[in-house]
C-alpha cells in the first residue's frame, strides 16, 4: 500500500498567503465559460447559464464571470486564481446539475495545483517546550556524581505497582477473614 | 479600453492545468500534433520562451468588472475614484499622452496617478505595523521591532501581498511583466485608497490582516539578534540592580569528538536564568546568553502565537495608542517589573 506508483504529486496542506488567518479571500479571480449557441453539446451549459449562472455571481461577487459564445466549439470553464495557476475542463455534454458541480468546486479551491496530501495538518511551529534530547529531565546530580553511586548506579524504584498493591490488599482480607471465623 | 498588443506581450512560462477526461485520437493524428510540437518547441526557443500576454488584451475583460470584484473579494468598500487612481501609474499616463499626441489627438487625459497615495500609504501601513509590534511584544526592545517592521515592509513582502490579491491584471503601468516597485507601490496607494474611502480603522484591519500575516511562521529572532548578548544581558542586569550573570557548566557530552555538546547555564545571584547549548564552550556561553534576553523579551520558542484576525478586537484600540509610542531601546531596557516597582 504505497504511494510510489502515482503520478500525483504529494506535498503538505498549505494555502497562498496565509489566507484565513487574517481573513478569507476567495482565491478565484475570474472564470470564463465558453460555449456554443446552438449545438446540442453546449445545452446542460445553456441551461445553466440560464437559470442558475446570476445566483451564483451574485453569491460570489469577488470573482469575475465571463461567458464567451464560441461557433461549432464544444463548451468548456477556464478558472483563473489568484496565485496566477489556470484550471481547464471540458463541459462537453455536461448536465446543468454538473456545470454547477463542478463551477461550485472550482470556486472552493485556492490555485495550488491538485496534489496528494500527506498530513491533513501542518504548522510552522512543530514543538513548544522543545525537542526531547538525552538530558532533558535528567537530575542535575549526576553531574558532579561520582559513579558507582549509591543512588543513581542503582535501578530506579518506582515504588509498588498497582496491580502489587491490589494483591496486597486482598492479602490482607483474606488474613482477617479466616481469623473472624468461628471454630466449627 | 483598448489597450496596446505589442507592449503587453512578453517571454516567460505559462501553464494550464486540465482535468483530464479519457481522449480517443485516432493513430495518424499522432505525426501531425508532433510537428506541430516540434514548431512551437522551435519557435519558443528562437523567441526565449512562450508567448504571455496581459490578461487586459484577451477578448474577455472588463475592467469596471474587475475592479468590482476586487473590492468584493477583499470585503472592503471603495471609492471609485480613489481606488482607479491607486491602480494608475505615471508612466502609464506619459505612455498614453505620448502616444495619443504621436496620433496627433489633443490629449486631456482625466488620469491622477498614484504618487501622492503610495506615499501616504507607505506612511500609514508603518504606522499600523508599528502599532501592532509594540502591542503584540509589550517587552521588545525597538530595534527587534524595527527590524520586524523592515521585515514586513520589505519589497519582497510586499509585492508577494500584492501579486496574491490580484493587483497584477488591474495595475496600469507602462512596464509587463510588472517590476517589484510597480507592485509594492499599488499596494501602497491601495492601503491609502482605503483609508480614504473606509476610514482609518478598516484600513488598519486590513493591513493586519494582509501584511502583518505573513510575520506568520518567521522565528523573530532570526530577524534580529543583539551583536553583543553576554554585555547586553551584563548591561540589564546592572541596571535592574541584580547581580553579575554568572556562566557554569551544566551538561556535556563528547568533548573529545567532533559532535561534542555543552550546555551552559547562566545564574545571577544563584538564580537560575537560561541556559543554552553549543559545540564549544563560547557557543555554549553565548547561546545561553542570547536564551536568557530571549526569556526577557519573552520571544522565546514557546511564546505565545500572535493574534490575528477576531483575536484583535479587543486590543485594537491599545494598538492604536502605541502607534506613536516606541518601546524602549535595548541600551535602556529594563525588565517591567522593576520599573513599575520603581516608578
Amino acid at each position: 500500500m504505497s504511494n510510489s506508483h502515482l503520478f500525483l504529486p504529494s506535498g503538505f496542506i498549505r494555502t497562498p498567503l496565509q489566507n484565513g488567518l487574517g481573513r478569507y479571500i476567495p482565491q478565484l479571480q475570474r472564470i470564463t465559460i465558453k460555449f456554443c449557441k446552438s449545438h446540442g453539446g453546449s445545452r446542460g451549459v445553456r441551461d445553466f447559464i440560464e437559470s442558475d449562472l446570476m445566483e451564483f455571481a451574485k453569491t460570489n461577487p469577488g470573482t469575475v464571470v465571463y461567458l464567451k459564445p464560441r461557433r461549432h466549439r464544444s463548451p468548456c470553464m477556464v478558472a483563473e486564481y489568484l496565485n496566477g495557476e489556470r484550471e481547464y475542463l471540458s463541459c462537453h455534454e455536461f448536465s446543468r446539475d454538473e456545470v454547477y458541480k463542478w463551477l461550485s468546486y472550482m470556486c472552493t479551491r485556492s490555485g495550488i495545483p491538485v496534489m496528494r496530501f500527506r498530513k491533513y495538518q501542518h504548522t510552522d511551529y512543530p514543538t513548544i517546550q522543545g525537542v526531547w534530547n538525552p538530558f532533558t529531565h535528567q537530575a542535575p546530580e549526576i553531574n558532579v556524581a561520582e559513579f558507582p553511586h549509591e543512588v543513581l548506579s542503582k535501578p530506579i524504584n518506582h515504588g509498588p505497582t498497582a496491580t502489587e498493591q491490589l494483591i496486597e490488599i486482598f492479602k490482607k482480607t483474606q488474613l482477617e477473614d479466616p481469623a473472624n471465623k468461628p471454630p466449627n | 479600453m483598448v489597450l496596446d498588443t505589442a507592449v503587453y506581450c512578453s517571454r516567460l512560462t505559462a501553464a494550464v492545468n486540465v482535468i483530464s477526461k479519457r481522449n480517443f485520437k485516432a493513430h495518424w493524428v499522432a505525426p501531425t500534433l508532433r510537428e506541430l510540437q516540434r514548431r512551437k518547441v522551435i519557435e519558443e526557443d528562437r523567441g526565449g520562451g512562450p508567448k504571455i500576454f496581459h490578461r487586459s488584451t484577451f477578448l474577455e475583460w472588463n475592467y469596471d468588472a474587475e475592479i468590482f470584484a476586487f473590492s468584493n473579494r477583499l470585503g472592503e468598500k471603495f471609492n471609485d475614484s480613489s481606488l482607479r487612481a491607486a491602480l494608475t501609474h505615471k508612466s502609464y499616463i506619459e505612455r498614453e499622452t505620448a502616444r495619443l499626441s504621436d496620433i496627433g489627438v489633443e490629449s486631456n487625459l482625466q488620469f491622477q496617478d498614484n504618487e501622492a497615495l503610495a506615499q501616504k500609504g507607505g506612511e500609514i501601513m508603518s504606522k499600523f505595523i508599528n502599532g501592532y509590534l509594540r502591542a503584540v511584544f509589550t517587552q521588545v526592545p525597538e530595534e527587534l521591532i524595527r527590524a520586524m517592521h523592515d521585515f514586513l515592509t520589505s519589497n519582497p513582502t510586499l509585492e508577494t501581498v500584492a501579486k496574491h490579491i490580484g493587483l497584477g491584471d488591474l495595475m496600469l503601468c507602462a512596464d509587463f511583466p510588472c517590476k517589484t516597485e510597480t507592485y509594492v507601490k499599488s499596494f501602497k496607494a491601495v492601503v491609502a485608497a482605503l483609508a480614504e474611502s473606509s476610514g482609518e480603522e478598516r484600513a488598519r484591519i486590513f493591513v493586519q490582516d494582509l501584511v502583518i500575516t505573513q510575520l506568520y511562521g518567521q522565528d523573530v529572532n532570526e530577524l534580529w539578534n543583539p551583536v553583543d548578548p553576554i554585555g547586553n544581558l551584563t548591561a540589564i542586569l546592572k541596571r535592574e540592580g541584580k547581580a553579575e550573570p554568572e556562566f557554569r557548566l551544566i551538561r556535556q557530552a563528547g568533548s573529545n569528538s567532533i559532535l561534542a555538546v555543552y550546555y551552559v547555564g547562566v545564574y545571577s545571584d544563584k538564580n537560575f536564568i537560561s541556559e543554552g547549548a553549543g559545540e564549544s564552550l563560547e557557543v555554549a556561553k553565548e547561546m545561553a546568553a542570547r536564551e536568557a534576553l530571549k526569556k526577557f523579551f519573552h520571544t522565546e520558542d514557546s511564546m505565545r502565537a500572535l493574534p490575528f484576525g477576531r483575536q484583535l478586537k479587543n486590543i485594537q484600540s491599545k494598538i492604536a495608542q502605541l502607534e506613536n509610542q516606541p518601546n524602549v531601546p535595548l541600551s535602556e531596557w529594563i525588565s517591567p517589573k522593576i520599573m513599575s516597582a520603581v516608578h
